[in-house]
């Protein structure tokens, strides 16, 4: 047990340079006018803590929330059912079926925005077939995006917590007076809460900070927090652009604790 | 006593396998009946189809008179204790129990009521509100039985409710199913690979192999005259010994012949007799069927002891112990002679 302990010490490298590290950058550029560039005027401040209150990070942070939580709701709504489904499929060649979910997930993610960038311009493709889009910029056609992107996310954790489900708990409440409906919305579903709040975290945090997504799609003028950070960045402002990191990592750790309540032993974290 | 449960003729096949084979079986009210075979044999597939988790694939199922085949398990007015439980892993002992009266809308004093009087039942008084995760094997089994009683059911189905529990926790409920099923009134059917559960516990055995029935009778019946020799071996120890039914209470095996109370077989016909070993007594040599103890072994209350007349190896259960060699002679009432068919 002893030697295979020092197989974990690249990990532990990786952690520390790769991480922990700029972490520790991000936490000095919030509370400081941390420049990578210029150490001349470095001195500790919050003065870019009042950039959360400025409209421009409002706005981002209100787009990051809209197009988030719609992209959530909708998959949770269709991938539920999805799940359902699956993990009910009674066929010897179920892994196969299960494994054709995956397969989006195979391809490049930004081979995919840009397929839909292309979907939804003007000229393309769709014109062979008589259609033209021209839905570049619209909330509509990120959240289409979205929703292509993270399905996926949402299917996995609640079909995992559905396949494991006991049959026996479902016959159980046939059994005590139960309609179908009543012993989903009494049994299953309250069964399955984990992998739901596991789905919903798995969607709404990659949504919340997607950044090539919106920059493609939302044709530069849809702003998400993933995208104020580039902008703060090239604009030079490291502070400003920590600050906001460091927003979207405690947003994160949040549900992460959140995830952590409902799902003791971690069964949907795939 | 009226009918409860008319089965006539019932088939179901799984991918080609027959499950069940022609079953005609008729539960009487307020009995307490027990399916009893080895595993396969399809008890548990009959429970299904009773319960409405299976269908049928022909016969008649009939519930006080009523053909049930399109009721769904929800509206049948049969509860089920599983195997494995399945208790609610997300509800509370309360909530479990109260599953079923909840769905019946039943007022909020009067299921907080029934399931005091429930868990009084099963001696669990004051678990309300204990996670069902954190409960014995034992005391889980209880909550199951509370939760489906707590429903009054006309009929109530136990699929091997002891089988996971401890020997000395498996007797006390054998005792204590019993006096629930007297007291509540309730017709039972329990499943059951167990013999000495069967004979214990129930009013009515049904032995089942293979898809059908066997033989059904009182556990007096089937212990004392099984009707085969799957029977005679599946319950209990015996020894089967083949002879010849001379006539009408008299039988010759081992080159003897004996008075017996069976009849009705055909004169000469081709029989096998079941000798339990508790009805062999060991007497010294005389004129009868004589042998050797080859083998003991003490078990408890008896000791075991193998004797070996002409090749043939006979189990005897005594509580006067015997040394190795001794030869002996074997002696039984005409009374513990169980003639079956070969």
């Amino acid at each position: 047990m002893k030697s295979l302990r020092r197989l974990i010490y690249p990990y532990i490298a990786w952690l520390t340079v790769l991480i922990i590290i700029p972490f520790l950058f991000i936490v000095l550029a919030t509370i400081s006018t941390f420049h990578i560039f210029n150490s001349y005027t470095f001195r500790f401040t919050f003065d870019s803590l009042r950039f959360l209150t400025d409209p421009i990070f409002l706005n981002a942070f209100k787009n990051s929330i809209k197009f988030a939580g719609i992209t959530t709701v909708i998959c949770l709504a269709v991938g539920y059912p999805v799940a359902y489904f699956f993990a009910n499929i009674k066929s010897k060649n179920k892994t196969l079926y299960v494994a054709l979910l995956i397969v989006p997930i195979w391809s490049n993610m930004i081979v995919r925005i840009i397929a839909w960038e292309n979907v939804f311009k003007p000229v393309s493709i769709l014109n062979l077939f008589n259609l033209s889009f021209d839905m570049i910029g619209s909330d509509i056609a990120i959240i289409i995006a979205m929703v292509s992107m993270y399905l996926p996310f949402m299917i996995f954790p609640i079909y995992a917590v559905l396949d494991k489900m006991d049959h026996g708990y479902i016959e159980a409440s046939r059994d005590l007076g139960a309609n179908s409906f009543q012993s989903f919305y009494k049994v299953t579903l309250p069964l399955s809460l984990g992998g739901i709040v596991s789905g919903i975290i798995m969607t709404l945090l990659p949504a919340m900070t997607a950044f090539a997504l919106p920059e493609r799609i939302g044709g530069g003028t849809t702003i998400l927090l993933g995208n104020l950070i580039e902008k703060e960045i090239f604009r030079g402002s490291f502070s400003t652009a920590a600050t906001v990191s460091f927003v979207v990592m405690i947003v994160m750790l949040g549900f992460f604790m959140l995830i952590v309540r409902f799902d003791k032993e971690g069964e949907t974290l795939l | 006593m009226k009918k409860l449960i008319e089965i006539e003729g019932l088939t179901k096949s799984f991918d080609d396998t027959l499950v069940l084979k022609s079953i005609n079986l008729y539960i009487r009210e307020n009995e307490f009946i027990t399916l009893l075979g080895p595993s396969g044999c399809g008890k548990t597939t009959l429970l299904r189809i009773l319960a409405g988790f299976e269908s049928k694939d022909a016969g008649i199922v009939k519930f006080d008179g009523n053909i049930i085949d399109d009721i769904p398990p929800h509206e049948r007015p049969i509860n089920t204790v599983f195997q494995k439980y399945a208790l609610f892993p997300h509800l509370d002992v309360y909530n479990n129990i109260a599953f079923g009266l909840k769905l019946k809308k039943m007022p909020k004093d009067d299921i907080e009521k029934a399931v005091k009087e429930a868990l009084k039942l099963v001696k669990l008084e004051g678990f309300e509100s204990r996670n069902v995760k954190t409960l014995s094997g034992g005391q889980q089994q209880r909550v199951a039985i509370a939760r489906a009683v707590v429903n009054k059911p006309r009929l109530l189905l136990l699929d091997e409710p002891l089988a996971a529990l401890d020997l000395k926790l498996r007797q006390d409920m054998q005792y204590e199913l019993k006096e629930m099923q007297r007291a509540l009134g309730i017709t039972f059917v329990f499943v059951t690979h167990d013999q000495e559960e069967a004979l214990t516990m129930s009013d009515t055995v049904v032995v089942m192999n293979q898809g059908e029935i066997l033989q059904i009778g009182t556990p007096q019946d089937i212990y004392n005259e099984p009707k085969n020799k799957f029977i005679a071996s599946f319950i209990g120890e015996s020894n089967i010994i083949p002879g010849i039914m001379l006539k009408d209470y008299l039988v010759k095996f081992e080159g003897y012949e004996f008075e017996c109370v069976d009849k009705g077989f055909d004169d000469n016909a081709e029989i096998e007799v079941v000798l339990r070993p508790e009805d062999i007594e060991l007497k010294p040599v005389n004129g009868g069927i004589n042998g050797v103890v080859t083998d003991i072994i003490f078990k408890g209350v008896h000791y075991e002891i193998i004797v070996d007349v002409n090749g043939r190896e006979y189990i005897i259960h005594s509580t006067d112990p015997q040394l190795v060699g001794n030869k002996v002679s074997l002696s039984f009432d005409k009374e513990d002679i169980h003639v079956m068919l070969r």
